[in-house]
Parts: C-alpha cells; sequence; structure tokens
C-alpha cells in the first residue's frame, strides 16, 4: 500500500504544471547584507537571475558572453542581471576578487549553502531564470555558445 | 519525537492551515498553482571492461532518484519532502546508509514572515563560512546532513539577526544517536552604529553543541578519566569591509573529547586517558576595483573533525563524511579538466594517528592561497580589439609540526596516554603547492580561447600511503577554443598534457564537443597515459567518455557511455564528479 501511495505522487507530478512564486531563501550580498528574490523583483520590474559558480566552466562562459554585451542590454532593456554565485565555503572567497577582476557588472549575490538552488530543484549550474512582475516566466540549464542571444530574444519580447 | 509522529505532525498543520486560508478558492488549479515539483535520476549500468577489473558486486543497473516537492499553503506557511529512491543499490561509492529502495528523505513545515522564520522537521543550515556547523545536501558526492528538529530565525532590527536550532543528523533514512544544539547571532555594527566611513563591519558569534552518551568499544574499559557527553565548539567571525579592501576574521575553538585510537583501521576504538581539544583559525583579505582583483585566505585546522556520533570519526568506515558536523573543504582552486583533477588536494582537518614503528601525528593542516585576477583593457597591445582576461593561484599546505610523548607506547602500538604539541606557525611539513595560471582570449565574435598552466608537487606518500614523503611533481598545459556557426551551432576542441617523472608518469587527453543547436550537443573526451610506470592500473589505457545532452527549458536528459578515471567531469555545459568505472550513464533533470 505504502508503495502504491508513493508510485501514485510520483506519477502525478509529471502531470503537473508550474508554480512560479519566488522562494523566500535568504540571499547574502558580497558585504554580508541579507535579501531575497522577493525583495529584488518587488523593486525591479525586469531581472534575469543566473546561479553559477567560480569552477564551473560553461558558467563562465556565459557571464563573459553576457558580460560583453550587457551595456547594450541595460540601455536597450532595463533589465538587470544577477549572478547568484553557489560557490560554498571551499570556494567562495574567490568570487569577489573573480568577478573585479573579469571587470563584470552584474549584481552578485551568495547562496553559500545552496538554498536557492535547492528552492529552485536545479542539480546542475549554470541555471538561468527570467522574472517579470515578481514571476518566473523563463528557465533554462546549461549554457551553449549563442545562448546569450536568445536571451536577450526573450528579454526584448518580455520587456514592457 | 520519532518520525512517524513528526510526519503526521505536519501533515496535519498543513492541511489544517490550507483549508482555513484558502477556503473557497481550493480548486485544483489554485493548489498546482502553488506546487515546486522537481526531478532528478541518476542511472548506471555498469559493464565489465577488458581494460579495468571486472564490475563483479552483483547489482549492475543502479539509480539515484529524487523527488522534491514544496507547497506553498499560503502567504506566511510553507511545507515540503523529499522523496528518494536507491533502486536496487545506491550507485558505486556512495554510502550504504542510503539503503532503502525507495523512503521519504526530508520533509519540513515553515512559516517565514518580516522579522521570523521557523521551520519543523529536516533544515540546512550553516554558521558563518561552516567551519562550525553546516548542514547540507549534494546528491553528486552523496552527502545529506540535514538536521531534523526545530530552527528559529529572528530578525529583531534590520542590524541584528539570530538563529537558534535544534536536531538530529540524518543517517541515511533515519536520525542519529546524539543531538546537536546550536545558537548564531549576526550583528551589523557599521548598520547600527551608523558608521560611515566603512562600508561594512560585521561580527557574528556563534555556538555549536552535541550531547552524545559515551560508549567504550573496548572489552574492559580502562577509562581513567571522564569522557564528555557534551562537546561545544564556540566561534567568533569579523568582517570589514573598507573602500576597495575586504578582510574577513574567524576563530572556532572545539573542546576536549577522545581520539580516535586506529591501530586497526577498520576497527572503532578510542584512546580512553587523554583528551584533545580543536580549533581552528582562518584569515582572509582582498582588494578589487573595475578589472583587477586580488585575494588571500589562511586557514589553520587542528583536530576540527567533528561527528554528531564519534564512531563516524573513522573514515575508513565513513569514506562520504556521514553526520560531519562542520565543513572543512580543501582551499585549493577547483579545477575543472579531467587531467588537472588527477592530483587533488585534500584537506587535513582530523588528529590521526599512523602506527609505522614510530608513531606518525596527523594532528592539522596549515597553508595559504591566494588569487589574482585581471583584465587587459581592449584596444591595448595584449588586450586586442576584445580584450584579455588573465587569472593566476598559488596555494600551499603543510602539515602542522607535531612533537609528541608516548610514556606506555611500543613500537607498532602507540599508548593510550599519548600527548602531542604543535606550533603555531610553521610551514615545513610540506602537503602540497600549486601555481596556476590562465588566459582568456576572444579572437573574434565567433572565436574563444582559454589557455591554462598548472604546476603542482603533490606529497603522495603522506595523503595517500599515509606514510614517508613521496612528491609527485606535474605541470599540466591545456589549451581550448571554441568557435561558434550560426543558429546555435558550434565546436569545442581541447587539447590537455600532463607532464611528470613520478607516479603514473605522462598523460594525454582531449575533448571534441558539438552542437548542433542549442538544445542538442554530442561529445567525445579521452585521457590516456602513454608511458610505462609502475603504476600498471593506468598505463596504457584509454578512459573515454561518448556522449550526448538534450536540453529543453529546465529539463536536461544526458547519456554517456565511457570508462571513468574519477574526479570531476565537465561536458554538455555542466559539472558532476564521477567514480572510477565503465558502463553506461543516463541523467534526468526536470523541474515543473
Amino acid at each position: 500500500m505504502k508503495k502504491t501511495i508513493y508510485i501514485l505522487v510520483f506519477s502525478l507530478s509529471f502531470t503537473l504544471f508550474a508554480q512560479e512564486q519566488l522562494p523566500n531563501t535568504t540571499l547574502k550580498t558580497l558585504s554580508g547584507s541579507n535579501t531575497t528574490l522577493g525583495e529584488i523583483a518587488a523593486e525591479n520590474d525586469l531581472i534575469v537571475v543566473s546561479l553559477w559558480a567560480t569552477w564551473c566552466v560553461p558558467c563562465k562562459n556565459e557571464l563573459d558572453a553576457v558580460a560583453d554585451v550587457y551595456d547594450d542590454w541595460v540601455s536597450e532593456t532595463g533589465v538587470i542581471y544577477y549572478a547568484v554565485s553557489i560557490d560554498d565555503p571551499r570556494t567562495a572567497k574567490r568570487v569577489r576578487p573573480m568577478i573585479n577582476g573579469k571587470g563584470w557588472e552584474f549584481e552578485i549575490l551568495l547562496d553559500e549553502n545552496s538554498d536557492l538552488k535547492r528552492a529552485f530543484g536545479v542539480s546542475t549550474v549554470p541555471y538561468t531564470i527570467i522574472i517579470k512582475s515578481g514571476e518566473i516566466v523563463f528557465k533554462h540549464t546549461g549554457y551553449t555558445p549563442g545562448f546569450e542571444d536568445e536571451l536577450y530574444e526573450k528579454i526584448v519580447a518580455l520587456k514592457d | 519525537m520519532n518520525k512517524q509522529i513528526l510526519v503526521a505532525l505536519v501533515s496535519l498543520i498543513t492541511v489544517a492551515i490550507h483549508s482555513q486560508e484558502t477556503e473557497e478558492k481550493s480548486s485544483f488549479n489554485k493548489i498546482i498553482e502553488r506546487l515546486n515539483v522537481s526531478f532528478e535520476s541518476n542511472s548506471q549500468w555498469y559493464l565489465n571492461d577488458d581494460a579495468i577489473k571486472d564490475f563483479d558486486e552483483e547489482e549492475k543497473l543502479r539509480a539515484n532518484s529524487y523527488l522534491r516537492i514544496d507547497y506553498q499553503i499560503s502567504d506566511r506557511f510553507s511545507s515540503g519532502f523529499q522523496l528518494e529512491s536507491y533502486v536496487p543499490e545506491p550507485l558505486l561509492n556512495y554510502s550504504r546508509l542510503f539503503d532503502k529502495e525507495i523512503g521519504l528523505g526530508t520533509f519540513y513545515l515553515n512559516y517565514s514572515n518580516n522579522k521570523l522564520d521557523i521551520t519543523l522537521g529536516h533544515y540546512y543550515v550553516q554558521f558563518g563560512s561552516g567551519l562550525i556547523l553546516r548542514a547540507w545536501e549534494d546528491r553528486a558526492l552523496g552527502v545529506n546532513n540535514a538536521l531534523r528538529g526545530g530552527k528559529i530565525v529572528y530578525d529583531p532590527t534590520n542590524y541584528l539577526r539570530l538563529t537558534a536550532l535544534y536536531g538530529k543528523h540524518r543517517k541515511g533514512f533515519d536520525v542519529s544517536d546524539s543531538n546537536v544544539f546550536g545558537f548564531e547571532t549576526q550583528f551589523d555594527i557599521a548598520n547600527a552604529f551608523q558608521i560611515e566611513s566603512l562600508n561594512s563591519l560585521k561580527l557574528g558569534l556563534s555556538y555549536v553543541g552535541k550531547q552524545e552518551e559515551y560508549k567504550s568499544e573496548a572489552s574492559n574499559p580502562q577509562t581513567t578519566i571522564e569522557i564528555p557527553e557534551l562537546v561545544n565548539s564556540f566561534g567568533a567571525q569579523l568582517d570589514l569591509e573598507y573602500k576597495n579592501i575586504y578582510t574577513n576574521f574567524e576563530y572556532i575553538y572545539k573542546s576536549e573529547d577522545v581520539r580516535l585510537n586506529n591501530v586497526i583501521p577498520n576497527i572503532v576504538s578510542f584512546s580512553e586517558q587523554v583528551l584533545f581539544d580543536g580549533n581552528a583559525i582562518t584569515w582572509n583579505i582582498g582588494y578589487s576595483q573595475k578589472g583587477f582583483g586580488i585575494g588571500s585566505t589562511f586557514r589553520r585546522l587542528e583536530n576540527m573533525r567533528f561527528f554528531s556520533e564519534r564512531s563516524f570519526l573513522n573514515l575508513n568506515n565513513n569514506p562520504t563524511t556521514q553526520l560531519s558536523m562542520n565543513y572543512l573543504p580543501a582551499l585549493t582552486k577547483q579545477h575543472d579538466y579531467t587531467l588537472a583533477n588527477i592530483y587533488i588536494y585534500q584537506s587535513q582537518p582530523g588528529l590521526v594517528i599512523e602506527n609505522y614503528g614510530t608513531p606518525l601525528i596527523k594532528s592539522g593542516e596549515i597553508g595559504e592561497s591566494i588569487d589574482v585576477f585581471y583584465n587587459i583593457k581592449k584596444g591595448t597591445l595584449f588586450g586586442g580589439k576584445y580584450g584579455t582576461k588573465l587569472s593566476a593561484n598559488w596555494a600551499y599546505w603543510a602539515n602542522l609540526t607535531n612533537s609528541y610523548s608516548d610514556p606506555s607506547g611500543t613500537p607498532y602500538f602507540t599508548g593510550d596516554d599519548l600527548t602531542y604539541e604543535t606550533e603555531l606557525l610553521n610551514f615545513d611539513d610540506k602537503l602540497y603547492s600549486e601555481i596556476n595560471a590562465e588566459i582568456r582570449k576572444k579572437w573574434s565574435p565567433k572565436l574563444k580561447s582559454i589557455f591554462t598552466y598548472i604546476n603542482l608537487s603533490y606529497n603522495k606518500g603522506f595523503l595517500e600511503s599515509k606514510g614517508a614523503d613521496d612528491f609527485v611533481n606535474a605541470w599540466i598545459g591545456i589549451a581550448e577554443s571554441t568557435y561558434k556557426f550560426k543558429a546555435g551551432k558550434s565546436v569545442r576542441l581541447e587539447l590537455q598534457h600532463l607532464s611528470t617523472n613520478d607516479d603514473a608518469r605522462n598523460w594525454a587527453g582531449g575533448t571534441i564537443e558539438y552542437f548542433f543547436n542549442s538544445k542538442f550537443g554530442v561529445y567525445l573526451n579521452d585521457s590516456y597515459n602513454y608511458e610505462e610506470s609502475k603504476i600498471t592500473e593506468n598505463t596504457k589505457i584509454h578512459f573515454f567518455n561518448l556522449g550526448g545532452s538534450y536540453t529543453k527549458g529546465s529539463t536536461r536528459v544526458g547519456i554517456n557511455y565511457g570508462r571513468q578515471r574519477g574526479g570531476l567531469l565537465c561536458v554538455g555545459g555542466v559539472c558532476r564528479p564521477v567514480s572510477k568505472n565503465a558502463g553506461l550513464t543516463l541523467n534526468l533533470v526536470a523541474t515543473f
């Protein structure tokens, strides 16, 4: 009987649609203050959130590619890009010198114990989402060269 | 409180709040709008392979699967659970504590408003940088040491956060036979006193205690001292940021406890006549401005391994460090190329005494890691049209230097009254050093390259054979280029070489990866140890991987056939650690 219930739950879950509310997980800013995606989304209508790590080459490729065109993205659409590092204490100290050394102008947040990653059900990075008016409207796993163009098309389609 | 009662309680409250808060709106659509579902399954079909030893275990087809469901009951309340299945057995190198075909892994009920966040059930938590307490989940590594109990986070003002918790560690599908208590306060001094000359000044104070009854494993215990039931650790952390300079200091003291007696590796016993305390110091300082960043981290760990059950200190029986109270990672750069993951430093935080004639005392580690990042501007000689990004890292780690006294010891057997002393700052007993540099260059909008150089020195004798010093000195060169065609098509080529006259000698490796579009890609990678050496299990064997992945939105399917040497494998746009084996792997990830 117990097994039947589990199997039922498993199969049921596949027929469900998405919930698009933002989790109220605490994230840290680089200077150690607490914030949540909800607070950020309340102040900014259109944001991109990208989960990344200092040890992940595809993540850095994505952020480097976006950094090259970020000025245009901001002036054309007003989008704000939040790069949320999932580096744990092993590598978290590398985040700050890296983002400055690379000259990235994104907003940087830290998710040191993977609370946001878990709340999103993410198992691998990079993981990129677009939030419009406080709701998640687009999700994407992984990075392939050229994905930044696809992402930009979505952003343009969503701007007011 | 046992598990059934807790589950029943969480479910009851969930239903009660749900029916009270949602009244007429509780139609099926409203319910699914509040659900967040994610599913992950990693399965492997282990195959026999002529080049490596046959897979001689009974179960060849195995899978680890996770289904996580979170439900937003109302604005304030949420609840969720995670089902886990390990059919018919967990994947290789995973803890056998996860012994159920299918079971309830974690569950929780949470209440949160602006000032208060209360969790009942399982929760994850980290104090400071995790040196004192970290409960976390890493499915790829097979770690889940969530605490089950209750946690309260309270923000009385915007510059103060108080956290109090109680729980028992998750132990497979059960919980540990001990209790964990924790308290932390985070005080934002610069904000509280309106110190405007500083960007930030924060103080953190923490306490973590573990209460566990001491059970002597000896048949006739010769305990002459009182062994503490409660082991306490205290921590202090200070963060300071001024203009472009930032620094962070953290100190942990762990109170006295018995040490593991490892005369016979797999048998757990303790030396019951002397108690040892532990401590940790970490200091990080950095400077950064646009285009330039430098950061340095010093850390010293002495007898800092801390588990919620003492017997888990024996890592021969607990290689995946289940039930660990704190997080003590190696602070070297984490590389993601295959050949750069052959000689990886593992941190040495615990007190271990090896017996080979005279005792070899390992009481901890000391070392330093420095990172530099620099962006050469566009339009300069070395920057070219698109700029050039440079980074470099230097790391050095040593064993703590010890002197000891062993009044009742005999050759090959240390006495139970052995004591040791360490020096505070002595870096002589080298375990590992590394210097590496990376250049990222964009040649045109379509072509990008990354060049990496690593030079390392790895004390294999100490780190792997538990004996005298025996260094592997190696250097690794890696070049990769990606060319982007139209419509998401791209090709990536990566070449690697590891050069050394020690250990298994030289390796060559490479990867070719092709994306047909942004959703579908294939790859082939290979590492080949092409010289004769004393490490015959690696000589002239291709460790190869052939696979593909398909991604649509947040759903990803990956399939791989190959022979794994072990390490961190990064292909198809994502990274995961892999274990040594041959066979077919299928990964499925989806969120709804």
